[in-house]
């Protein structure tokens, strides 16, 4: 059972961020981003511990944990495939790409592949609509989708 | 100070005054949730709305602050339109759940529904559901699909006890009052977030299905719990003698008062009325004779005290008070050491645990009248009595409703002088260890039971009043002193409690010039300097 | 009618996001002509310009500067809105990637116009891409000794909520809470970000800035129409031929937009609606469209300009099912703090998605339309009108699409 704690580097980090706010309660976000890369996802023992860094009570932590969706609860996929479904990405067919993708992966939205390989998600506007349909892959987008396409991409994550 | 005018009235408020606030000062209350006297601003709930005069659209009141010259209606077509549509918004996902929920009666979902809603419903999808019947801590329970998300409670435990433990969780209608995982509403004022709870979301652990609150009566009194003396009301069942375990009192609630305790209490305090319809209440005088103990008349039990006060010399008589009579009471007891010529009394018994206190309203010292005991000049020195009676010096014992034998001393120690002496005689309210050693018993009436006043840890005086009839043929302290008074041969005792308070202003400087209508519900300061 | 390509002059460049490639055209001249204007006249130019707010709401930017109270003696925060998530929209993506120093010199000229010393970007958690180009950028930018010397700027990431676009949610947001938005007054201007006074501008509306101060204020308003000046980046997808970014006077139609510069109409090529404003704008039919896309125009004919996001429509596009799509998406971003909001949305979606699937009652479409309009106007921000505006809309005006699965 692995202790949830930053790095003598992490911390510094932390305290970095911190200070570049008037209140340093600003750097949550950022730290909570900053843990999740560090944790692999935000458990409640990574809300207890950066309620911790900014001495917030752990509930107002958990509040802004449950509140926004990029923080992930639960152990995520190593990759995470974020389909678009709002309104242009829907007028150029979001739901085949969804369809396929639930096919392909044999998971439904929400959930991990049991190889603990891709986590897939249906969201909303992603801001790409130019490029419909479309969906987030980690940290980048990609764009212009078919079936065909997304099975490439699919095949470039291990 | 801003002259605004609300419904046609004028008026001239403070500025900073919100609309709510200045509505009420004319008679016009504005129905709401969110908003809080005692609390930060929060303008979620959306049904304070009012009309502004220049003011195209609605405008929440409790945000508005009162400005010169302001026109507001609070009863136009339009505010009565928006209020039905807030309503109707509130009740969406609401569950039906009066018959078993303890707030109804005192729901305000159910109140401003009947004045400012009495739509025809047409939501007739799935509601959204929530956890129910979930467990907070100690004294509250929450149902999430009963909430309204007014953020009282979370406000409350952010600003009052600055403990945090409340959040609002998720987003959208998922949204939900929670703890963090695994921890616990448990600070020492947790069950004020039920008064605050405008809903059946919050509710008491402890009157959870007891009784319903249209059969509650109501009546002013004070905390006896500790010096601070927070402001009550005592709801009491009388009318379903079989709901509630047969509890005559079924529940506290703070009563506001702007310079004690504003609108709170701590759990202590609000869960202390415990031993008011405990088993042990001490119902009929008794007398005990060797291991016999028989009941007796007040009659008997008064003629055999007052005639072991004639008995034996005042020096060898030793009378152990109580921080928790009243001052009526404690002004009685004085006249009767004065008649006799008793020196030997004190009230300050030390508690085994020391009281824990806080900078909010806990204070350490658990009696409700310390400082008028120590006013009323009994405030001498407890430990040596019990040493002279294991000495034999003291031969009569006389002790107010304190246990001796779990105090702050050695037990066995105390056990001892009450045996030595001849005669021990126990007036109080409910049984204890030092009570089964006296020979007279003599049962005192409950704070619920009469009234009387008590002056808190800053002086105030403030009056408790009563709610219940004393249960069997309790009485309350001063007329059991008066009557032995009587016994004793003093002409004139008086006959009810207001009478000895207006002695006590006659006679005690700190007292002077108070009165039961000036101190009314509020209070009033005794007499500097004299404390 | 196209006017000049301002914003999006470099775009086609490779390196158009470096520092260099800024300032071999004409990057930060702005700036230094702005340090040695008084403040006060910075936001006189501004003014002038009839520059009005990009993201959505389109307040006039200048008046919006002159709210910083006179004699404020503390900090003044200067925060730059880019969680762009406005359905339709995607201009500020393109400008966060293709020429961040364009929003780093209008941060600098702005914020001597307010008198801040320190600026805020936040940017919305799913533009990563965006976040590392913005980053590098000011990198270069303390690095050349733009940033650092009386005005620093903090790069801000979101967390994925769509109300950290009204700008008290993002204040909140920023402040490191959940993206509530605040109750109003105060305004953030006198009251905002960690208590201080707040300017908080859309990404393309900072970045007109150093054009403005280089070419005055009176060139900027010539571009448009009598009441909004300049150009603005219009975000064209849905049935077009060719969907993009286009950059345009705020003069054009509707119709020249989606025709002239974005190919016309594809599916069945025959126009049935659009929405001319991100998702929140009330839906245009086909004989609607020769309308000004500046705020007034739009708001003339019963919509609005929003966040200039269009979405075409053509016949084959069934508007019960888009108005499902676009209920689900306020059901699933309202914060829900306030009453009307968070207890209609996801009920209104429930009743929509009902409808396309053939569930749909006689009553549900004149109870959406009361729900909506008994609640548009009495909450806490404008994330409930901007629900209310495709609610009301795809309904009336499309009503019969939604009777014949009602019927059926």
């Amino acid at each position: 059972m692995r202790t949830v704690q930053f790095t003598p580097e992490q911390l510094a980090e932390v305290r970095r961020l911190q200070a570049l706010y008037p209140d340093r309660r600003g750097a949550l976000l950022p730290v909570l981003h900053m843990a999740q890369d560090a944790f692999g996802w935000v458990s409640l023992e990574v809300e207890e511990y950066v309620a911790g860094l900014f001495e917030l009570a752990p509930a107002h932590v958990h509040e802004v944990v449950t509140f926004y969706t990029l923080y992930f609860r639960q152990p995520k996929g190593r990759h995470v495939v974020s389909v678009c479904h709002n309104l242009s990405c829907h007028l150029a067919g979001a739901k085949t790409i969804l369809d396929h993708l639930r096919t392909r992966l044999g998971i439904e939205v929400g959930e991990t592949t049991p190889d603990g390989r891709v986590t897939l998600l249906a969201v909303e506007c992603l801001c790409a609509c130019e490029r419909a349909p479309m969906m987030q892959v980690d940290d980048r987008y990609e764009f212009d989708l078919t079936p065909e396409r997304v099975d490439r991409v699919l095949e470039g994550l291990r | 100070m801003p002259k605004l005018t609300i419904d046609g009235k004028e008026i001239e408020v403070p500025a900073g005054t919100n609309l709510i606030e200045a509505a009420r000062r004319v008679g016009v209350e504005i129905p709401h949730y969110c908003y809080h006297p005692g609390l930060s601003i929060a303008g979620q709930c959306r049904l304070c709305m009012v009309d502004i005069e220049k003011t195209p659209r609605p405008t929440i009141a409790c945000n508005t602050q009162a400005a010169d010259g302001m026109v507001v209606w609070t009863e136009t077509d339009r505010v009565k339109e928006t209020r039905r549509s807030i309503m109707e918004f509130h009740l969406i996902n609401h569950p039906l759940d009066c018959p078993v929920c303890d707030q109804a009666g005192e729901c305000w979902l159910q109140i401003y529904y009947m004045r400012h809603g009495l739509y025809e419903p047409r939501m007739t999808d799935e509601k959204v559901h929530k956890p129910k019947a979930v467990p907070l801590g100690p004294h509250v329970m929450l149902d999430a699909e009963r909430c309204i998300l007014c953020s009282r409670c979370v406000r409350f435990c952010d600003e009052i006890t600055r403990t945090g433990e409340l959040g609002i969780m998720n987003r959208g209608e998922h949204s939900e009052i929670g703890l963090f995982p695994g921890r616990e509403l448990s600070n020492p004022y947790s069950a004020n977030v039920v008064d605050i709870c405008p809903v059946g979301a919050l509710t008491d652990r402890d009157f959870r299905f007891q009784v319903r609150v249209w059969y509650l009566d109501s009546t002013k009194s004070i905390c006896p719990g500790c010096a601070r003396g927070c402001n009550v009301e005592v709801h009491t069942n009388r009318r379903r003698p079989h709901h509630a375990e047969g509890r005559r009192v079924a529940r506290l609630k703070p009563r506001y008062n702007a310079d004690v305790n504003r609108w709170w209490i701590c759990d202590a305090g609000r869960y202390g009325y415990g031993a008011v319809d405990d088993k042990s209440r001490l119902r009929a005088p008794s007398r005990r004779e060797g291991e016999a103990v028989a009941d007796a008349t007040w009659e008997e039990a008064i003629a055999a005290v007052a005639g072991a006060l004639e008995r034996f010399p005042p020096d060898e008589v030793g009378v152990i008070a109580s921080p928790r009579m009243a001052n009526e009471d404690l002004l009685a007891l004085r006249r009767l050491l004065e008649r006799r010529g008793i020196r030997r009394v004190g009230f300050r018994v030390p508690p085994r645990e020391p009281g824990d206190e806080d900078a909010f309203l806990i204070r350490a010292d658990k009696s409700p009248n310390t400082l008028g005991a120590a006013l009323l000049g009994l405030d001498g020195a407890v430990a040596p009595i019990l040493a002279a009676a294991r000495a034999g010096q003291v031969k009569c014992l006389w002790v107010f409703d304190h246990d001796l034998l779990a105090a702050g001393w050695d037990e066995a120690e105390a056990d001892r002088a009450l045996r030595a002496a001849e005669t021990v005689i126990f007036t109080g309210a409910n049984a204890n260890a030092t009570s089964e050693r006296a020979d007279w018993v003599l049962p005192a009436a409950a704070w619920v039971e009469r009234e009387g006043t008590w002056t808190n840890c800053e002086g105030r005086v403030q009056r408790f009043r009563q709610a219940l009839e004393p249960l069997g043929q309790a009485l309350p302290e001063w007329d059991i002193l008066g009557r032995v008074l009587a016994a004793l041969g003093v002409a004139g005792v008086p006959p009810r409690a207001e009478r000895w308070f207006r002695e006590l202003a006659a006679t005690v400087p700190a007292f002077a010039g108070l009165s039961y209508p000036s101190i009314g519900d509020a209070g009033q300061p005794a007499a500097r300097g004299a404390a | 009618m196209t006017g000049d390509r301002i914003l999006m002059r470099n775009f086609d460049r490779p390196d158009s996001h470096t520092l260099a490639a800024y300032r071999a055209t004409g990057g930060y001249t702005a700036w230094e002509k702005a340090r040695g204007m008084e403040p006060a006249a910075i936001t006189e130019e501004v003014k002038a310009s009839n520059l009005r707010g990009l993201g959505g709401a389109g307040f006039p930017t200048g008046t919006k500067w002159s709210f910083v109270p006179k004699g404020h003696t503390g900090p003044v925060y200067l925060v730059i809105n880019a969680d762009e998530g406005e359905p339709g929209t995607f201009k500020d993506r393109y400008l966060l990637e293709r020429d961040p120093h364009a929003l780093i010199e209008g941060m600098l000229i702005a914020a001597r116009a307010i008198r801040s010393a320190t600026g805020f970007v936040y940017i919305r958690g799913e533009y990563v891409e965006p976040w590392r180009r913005f980053g590098a950028a000011v990198r270069e930018a303390y690095e050349a000794g733009y940033l650092g010397q009386g005005f620093d700027v903090v790069v801000h990431r979101g967390a994925g909520a769509y109300i950290c676009g009204e700008e008290t949610g993002l204040i909140s947001s920023l402040e490191g809470k959940k993206g509530w938005p605040k109750v109003k007054p105060p305004f953030p201007a006198v009251r905002g970000a960690f208590g201080m006074p707040t300017i908080v501008n859309n990404v393309e509306t900072i970045s007109h800035v150093p054009h403005i101060v280089n070419r005055g204020g009176a060139w900027f308003a010539s571009l448009g129409t009598r009441t909004q000046g300049g150009t603005r980046m219009f975000s064209v997808s849905g049935r077009v031929a060719r969907p993009g970014v286009y950059e345009a006077s705020v003069a054009i139609t509707l119709r020249q937009l989606i025709y002239d510069l974005a190919g016309g109409v594809t599916g069945n090529g025959r126009l049935k609606g659009v929405v001319p404003g991100g998702s929140s704008a009330p839906i245009l039919r086909a004989d609607e469209i020769d309308v000004p896309m500046d705020v007034d125009g739009l708001r003339n004919a019963g919509t609005m300009a929003g966040s200039a996001g269009v979405v075409v429509m053509d016949e084959t596009v069934s508007i019960p099912e888009a108005l499902m799509v676009v209920a689900r998406f306020y059901a699933h971003e309202s914060c829900g703090q306030c009453t009307p909001c968070r207890e209609s949305t996801g009920w209104i979606y429930r009743m929509v998605h009902r409808i396309v699937e053939g569930h749909g009652r006689k009553e549900d479409l004149d109870t959406i339309l009361d729900v909506a309009r008994r609640g548009a106007g009495t909450t806490i921000c404008a994330f409930y009108d901007g629900a209310v505006g495709p609610y009301i809309s795809y309904i009336e005006k499309f009503r019969d699409e939604f009777e014949e699965l009602i019927a059926r």
